[in-house]
């Protein structure tokens, strides 16, 4: 059984959705429970078995381990390969983890619960998937497993809300109801899709360019593709997958899909989706082609810059909640991406380690945000006031959550964002490390404030009836998450000590001297 | 592992461990009191250590060090943990361990009157900030003291706001947190570019004059904030809205003197940047006479007392400008210990009347004997009167400056030693002599044991600290000889003559008005122009850049995307009506496309 660790880890998640939709709706309660069971076993699974992975990773060898092999498209060289590598570990134990706490923190979601779990686990299976895959087309097709349910979870469970018309584009409003469920849904997929789009034509040009025989990504990594295509095809791949991760300017799905999706969704999407965009362009994009990474970096490390900061003043805007974490997570997702940019080792580190940090950060958030919206049935901080008072358990781990999106030593937070703009200051790139470092100065203002106005103060006020404190399931995954927070704060090594090997081998890769056009202009 | 080094680790983390099963173990925290238990256990254990280790520097001078890799970057390490024990932190280890100690037995009464649920966390965040700040002190590496020194921040954020349900209680906490975590980004920045330099966070690096000017300024940056010093002082007078034991540890003892020892633990990088110490040299005595003058006008005790600290870091920051690690740090002992005193008799005296106003007060000092002499004495030490602890270090700050920059700082210190000894003199004369002022006053009684032991503790180290010059600066490796100069003379009888002056002012009855220079200090002070300018700062730069932003990113960026999916619809709808469902449409497209074809036909086959 060891040897199918990875595709148990893999299929769990699906094969719990496939039962979840053959339990029976009519017994009640009972069905409800059983849903909800078994959902939380194949979460469970995953979880403990990503936990064994990264147990079972020899990290003094490196490289892929546990590989498994099964032909998909032998004619083509389709091959369903998965194996670990220094990344994935940390990366599953990251969805295992947000899985098993979103699938606690949506125990009281009402209506088609059993749809809802299952598009869930579906798109958590896809997730895994990813991040084990070694063969691009599967790559992909796992990465448009997670991506796409995300439709129809922010369609029919998600909430609306009002964007008044204003602006030059005053006139889409007759057309589109802009903050609605709907609307978010549909502009969250359709963006995705064409960055998809454009990976599609990125790996077919790399697949035909490297003899059309495979698609493995190992193989791939070794071809030399000549550099003009490595630097016309670098970009698509980067803004393919980037849309994903939030680069700016194509991040505006981002903060009306995280408001409108229900918590576990947006705890799952910013917490692990966004990460499956940042892991693309990094292990397909500049792993696979090098020279365009070299070429296109100093405009992608600026453009994270720019991220980075513009997040977090578009951030200190808003004052409805999950607005605020939406943007926020705009803005650390550009720390993924100027880690990157960087090609050091300490960079690739601090990149992986933020996806990871930031993952659990924002799971926490967002299933805070869910168990403040479901009793307040507000997400306007300015209406909020005193909630310390009635549910001082969230406002605790709610500032834990915060501390560590402003960087606090001691918390996970830290430990990447520190190293990214050490990386970045190290190379000499200036002006990518002071965004950064104001960017976490600005959070540290836009965080305290949120904070302060909705939990601080006298109150709350009469119009809030039922407010109180996290209950039994969501306890678990608020403490789950939180505590990940702190642990990896002070120990960062429980999970550094994998995803150095993985970054020292890749970045090897694209630091690999290239013939004669070593030098780039 | 040595005998020190566990000596150190036990006193890092016993109070982790105390904190971490308060913050855990939810039930017994919740009960109150057995939180208050586990915090001074903790903290008792951690000065029992600190005092072995303090012990054993007496004779050992050789600094010993236990690191573990934290951060690395394949065969690199980047960054490493652990403790680091010499004289430095050995020393600082029981100044923090002792003070916390004494505040938090003293909290025991002082908070009394909060609902359990509170109180616990009062005492896990006391066991939890006791580590903070230990992490700092026996830090190895810059970077592992920068940990320490944000985690400070952090409980000192939220022991402000402790009252949270208090909107200036809550504004305070934010603000501090906003004024230091400005300042920090210089230590961050200064790591950056010491780490660019050199591959490590070590303090002890020889760096070239640029670097070393520019890494010591960021770190000043930071130092400033963090002690309060001009133009970042605006934080600590408001941070006064936390209970008052908290001002004592942390806005008086210790974490505010985490910026003076920072410059005193990095002392290697400073001495490499004459530069940057004139300018500490200027500011902190800038500050030391600015923030004396504003205490000059305060009636509320807790801010006098604030801005005095302001005042006395201000003379701190000057000796380490001067050049003397030595003055500087010893300043920072005695003070931490008569400071502590006087915040925790002011908050002994504040519970028994229940305001912060001396003219509330009145006549203290026959209902309360302990808690007056505690601040009188205290008083007295911070006056620099001779043969009490603020005196000793006073003096060797003052002799470190004489001479520096055409004397003016000196003369700014001594001014502001004057100012000190009038502002103390007439906190001392109107809360504790003259008639009570209201019924509260006339009633109050001294305060219980819990209160009044720890107020005795610290009267100890407040009078005879003076008198271990030479012993701490042995364990610093460094040497101390007291003579009685001109210096001392002159500062202890300016001291003396503020005394005078104040119990002429004050002395002799309630005023009703202000002598005019006072009335003129005080009508400047009330402009808050400092903090003005950050508001107008935040109001009109921070917040309006953020509206834009934000309405860029909501009405252009995204208008764009939206613009894109109009025009795709538009387009849509534009080209429907070709699709029109007659028969004739669709014969004359027909038509149309075979005249096409036999057009290219016959022409196209020109090429």
């Amino acid at each position: 059984m060891n040897s199918h660790l990875l595709s148990i880890i893999v299929a769990a998640p699906a094969i719990a959705a496939l039962i979840v939709m053959f339990i029976s709706e009519r017994d009640g309660a009972n069905s409800r429970l059983a849903i909800r069971l078994v959902s939380l076993v194949g979460a469970a699974i995953s979880f403990a078995g990503s936990l064994v992975a990264i147990r079972t990773y020899d990290k003094a060898l490196g490289g892929l381990q546990r590989v498994e092999d099964y032909p998909l498209i032998p004619s083509f060289g389709v091959h369903v390969k998965l194996a670990l590598d220094g990344w994935g570990g940390p990366l599953l134990v990251l969805t295992g983890v947000i899985l098993f706490a979103g699938v606690l923190a949506s125990w009281t979601v009402k209506t088609r619960d059993r749809e809802f779990f299952a598009l869930l686990l579906v798109l958590t299976a896809g997730v895994f998937g990813v991040f084990v895959s070694q063969d691009l087309l599967v790559f992909f097709l796992f990465y448009e497993i997670a991506v796409l349910p995300m439709y129809v979870l922010i369609g029919i469970w998600g909430s609306s809300h009002k964007v008044p018309a204003r602006g030059p584009f005053k006139f889409v409003w007759n057309i589109f109801d802009i903050g609605g469920k709907q609307y978010a849904a549909m502009k969250l997929t359709l963006m995705l899709l064409v960055g998809s789009a454009a990976i599609m034509a990125a790996i077919f040009v790399l697949f035909l360019k490297a003899g059309g025989t495979t698609f493995d990504m190992g193989v791939l990594a070794n071809t030399k593709y000549d550099r003009q295509t490595q630097i016309i095809v670098f970009p698509l791949v980067w803004l393919g997958f980037g849309t994903l991760a939030g680069v700016f300017p194509f991040h505006t799905w981002s903060p009306d899909g995280h408001a409108s999706a229900p918590t576990a969704v947006s705890m799952l999407h910013a917490g692990v989706l966004m990460k499956l965009g940042a892991f693309g362009v990094m292990r397909v994009g500049m792993v696979i082609l090098p020279e365009g990474a070299r070429y296109w970096v100093p405009v992608v490390g600026a453009v994270a810059a720019i991220n980075v900061l513009y997040g977090a003043f578009c951030a200190m805007n808003q004052t409805d909640l999950k607005y605020i974490i939406a943007y926020s997570s705009v803005s650390h997702m550009g720390v993924v991406m100027l880690g990157a940019a960087t090609l050091t080792t300490t960079g690739w580190n601090g990149a992986v380690f933020q996806m990871v940090a930031h993952g659990i950060m924002t799971g926490l958030f967002f299933a805070l945000v869910g168990l403040v919206y479901e009793r307040a049935h507000t997400r306007a901080i300015l209406k909020m006031g005193g909630f310390a008072n009635v549910m001082p358990g969230v406002a605790a781990f709610f500032t834990l959550g915060c501390l560590s999106s402003l960087g606090l030593p001691g918390t996970a937070g830290f430990v990447s964002e520190f190293m990214v703009f050490l990386a970045a200051w190290k190379s000499q790139h200036y002006f990518w490390a002071i965004p950064g470092v104001l960017g976490a100065f600005i959070t540290a203002i836009y965080v305290l404030r949120a904070t302060r106005s909705i939990f601080w103060g006298p109150g709350p006020s009469h119009d809030f009836h039922d407010l109180s404190d996290a209950k039994k399931t969501e306890w678990g995954a608020i403490v789950i998450l939180g505590s990940c927070l702190v642990i990896l704060g002070f120990w960062p090594r429980l999970i550094l000590d994998y995803i150095d090997p993985g970054s020292v081998e890749y970045l090897g890769k694209v630091l690999a001297p290239v013939s004669a056009l070593a030098r780039l202009p | 592992m040595t005998r020190p080094v566990m000596y150190a680790l036990v006193a890092l983390w016993t109070p982790a461990i105390a904190a971490l099963a308060l913050a855990a173990l939810v039930p017994l925290r919740k009960k109150g009191w057995p939180a208050a238990a586990v915090a001074i256990f903790s903290s008792l254990v951690s000065l029992g250590s600190a005092i072995a280790l303090f012990m054993d520097r007496l004779h050992d001078e050789v600094p010993q060090q236990l690191v573990a890799p934290w951060i690395h970057a394949g065969s690199t390490v980047v960054a490493e943990v652990g403790v680091r024990v010499d004289g430095i932190s050995a020393s600082m280890l029981v100044v923090v361990t002792l003070v916390a100690t004494c505040v938090q037995v003293f909290s025991v009464g002082y908070m009394h009157d909060e609902p359990p649920a509170a109180y616990g966390r009062y005492f896990t965040l006391h066991a939890l900030f006791l580590f903070s700040m230990n992490t700092l002190v026996i830090a190895p590496n810059i970077l592992q003291l920068f940990a320490g020194w944000e985690l400070v921040g952090v409980t000192s954020y939220l022991l402000i706001g402790f009252y949270f349900k208090k909107p200036s209680a809550a504004r305070a906490a934010v603000k501090a947190f906003w004024v230091t975590k400005f300042a920090d980004m210089g230590l961050l920045f200064g790591l950056l570019v010491l780490f660019a330099a050199t591959g490590n966070f070590g303090w002890d690096a020889k760096l070239s004059h640029g670097v070393a000017t520019a890494v010591t300024l960021l770190f000043f940056l930071a130092v400033v904030g963090k002690s309060a010093q001009f133009p970042l002082h605006v934080w600590l007078p408001d941070a006064m809205e936390g209970p008052t034991p908290v001002s004592a540890l942390l806005h008086a003892a210790t974490m505010v003197a985490a910026g003076v020892f920072l410059v005193v633990r990095t002392n290697p990088l400073f001495a490499q940047a004459p530069a940057t110490r004139m300018v500490m040299l200027g500011l902190g005595a800038a500050t030391a006479l600015f923030a004396a003058l504003l205490a000059l006008v305060q009636t509320d005790i807790k801010k006098t007392l604030a801005y005095s600290t302001c005042s006395q870091l201000g003379y701190m920051v000057a000796a380490l400008g001067a050049g003397s690690m030595l003055g500087g740090f010893f300043h920072l002992t005695t003070h931490a210990f008569f400071k502590a005193l006087l915040f925790l008799a002011a908050g002994s005296a504040i519970h028994a009347v229940h305001s912060n106003e001396i003219t509330d007060m009145g006549g203290l000092a026959k209902k309360m004997p302990i808690t007056a002499s505690a601040f009188i004495v205290g008083s007295l030490a911070l006056a620099g009167v001779p043969g009490l602890s603020g005196f000793f270090s006073k003096d060797l700050v003052l002799e470190a400056v004489e001479g520096q920059l055409s004397n003016v700082p000196y003369a700014a210190l001594m001014l502001t030693a004057f100012l000190t000894a009038f502002y103390m003199g007439k906190v001392v004369f109107v809360a504790f002599f003259g008639k009570p002022s209201n019924e509260k006053a006339a009633h109050a009684h001294e305060s219980g044991l819990s209160m009044s032991g720890p107020l005795m503790v610290l009267m100890v180290p407040t009078v005879v600290a003076g008198y271990f010059g030479a012993t701490f600066a042995h364990v610093q490796g460094e040497h101390y000889h007291f003579h009685f100069g001109t210096g001392p003379a002159v500062a202890s009888s300016l001291g003396l003559a503020g005394i005078v002056l104040a119990y002429f002012v004050y002395g002799r009855g309630p005023r009703t008005e202000q002598p005019a220079a006072v009335a003129l200090v005080d009508r400047i002070a009330k402009t808050r122009l400092v903090n003005r300018v950050y508001e107008y700062g935040f109001h009109n730069v921070t917040l309006v850049v953020a509206s834009g932003l934000a309405f860029v990113d909501r009405y252009v960026v995204d208008g764009l995307i939206n613009l894109l999916g109009y025009g795709a619809i538009e387009a849509g709808r534009k080209a429907r009506p070709i699709q029109s469902g007659f028969a004739p449409d669709y014969v004359l497209a027909v038509v149309l496309g075979v005249v096409g074809l036999a057009v290219w036909a016959v022409f196209g086959s020109w090429r």
